[in-house]
């Protein structure tokens, strides 16, 4: 059983709840989605002499912040799920609004990373590595802004008469996508910074 | 799991990013780095996966799910560096 408190949502056959079972099934083709991805990124690295060029750097410092900041989220969204298996309605509220403030911090520092890159006039048409670099983080940009924009939407169902009976376990339905989001940057951010 | 088992979990996550981070700087073969940041990576998102995500505590069910897509990803990923010598010529 889940540590989520909620009761009043249904559980199927295999005695796992809908929304949880509906939520993996969503990760598992998100994976599959961010693997073709990563694969033509890895054989278009492979398959390129000089990867990614004189021009293809980026800061290791601040893609290491915002690292450590998305895995600190990550913790902090697990602690809303726990505050939710204790009912602790004040507990559950300053994790969920610390796991916006840091989604929102890390897409901050990728703006600033991004206008960084279109001062110096590189932009998604410069070369094929750059053409990679702003597909992948756009796209895992794009999955935290929906990340911020779910745990909004959940954070403000808490004030709800009825959450604590039948809307608690939405917490952790947007917690399993706020890590997938997590996992997802803990590869991208060697592929692209690091290697 | 309790508050405090979340930050050791945190805690480990920390320092092993941080870990791959160092690697990468280190004076060895590439290739070596290679496979050292990326096992790196996969042991961090397993940890993700069991204790943030509670797979280690949910039914096998869904770790069944979230392990599905891996063999498929594999041959994904095969499939697609079969274009590398094409790519080299």
């Amino acid at each position: 059983m889940s540590q989520a408190a909620s009761v009043e949502h249904s559980v199927g056959q295999l005695g796992i709840e809908d929304g949880k079972l509906g939520m993996w099934v969503f990760l598992a083709s998100e994976v599959m989605f961010f693997v073709g991805l990563l694969s033509t990124y890895i054989v278009l690295k492979a398959g390129h002499p000089a990867w990614p060029g004189p021009q293809g750097h980026l800061s290791v410092p601040l893609g290491t912040l915002n690292t450590l900041i998305l895995i600190l989220s990550s913790m902090t969204m697990a602690l809303s799920v726990a505050a939710v298996s204790t009912r602790n309605a004040g507990a559950l509220r300053l994790y969920l609004l610390a796991t916006i403030v840091l989604g929102s911090v890390f897409l901050g520092i990728k703006s600033i990373e991004y206008s960084a890159k279109f001062h110096h006039e590189i932009f998604p048409s410069t070369s094929v590595f750059w053409s990679c670099y702003f597909v992948l983080t756009g796209v895992h940009a794009l999955h935290v802004i929906v990340g911020v924009g779910v745990n909004a939407w959940v954070l403000s169902k808490t004030w709800d008469g009825n959450f604590w009976t039948s809307k608690s376990h939405r917490v952790e339905l947007s917690g399993l996508y706020w890590h997938f989001v997590d996992v997802v940057w803990i590869f991208l951010f060697p592929l692209l910074y690091l290697l | 799991m309790t508050y405090k088992n979340y930050i050791v979990v945190w805690a480990g996550l920390t320092g092993l990013m941080l870990l791959g981070v160092a690697l990468s700087y280190l004076p060895i073969s590439h290739g070596t780095v290679v496979a050292g940041v990326l096992a790196l990576s996969a042991v961090k998102a397993v940890i993700v996966g069991m204790y943030f995500m509670h797979l280690k505590f949910d039914s096998k069910v869904l770790t069944a799910i979230a392990v599905a897509p891996l063999p498929l990803a594999i041959v994904l990923m095969v499939l697609i560096l079969l274009d590398k010598p094409f790519l080299l010529r």
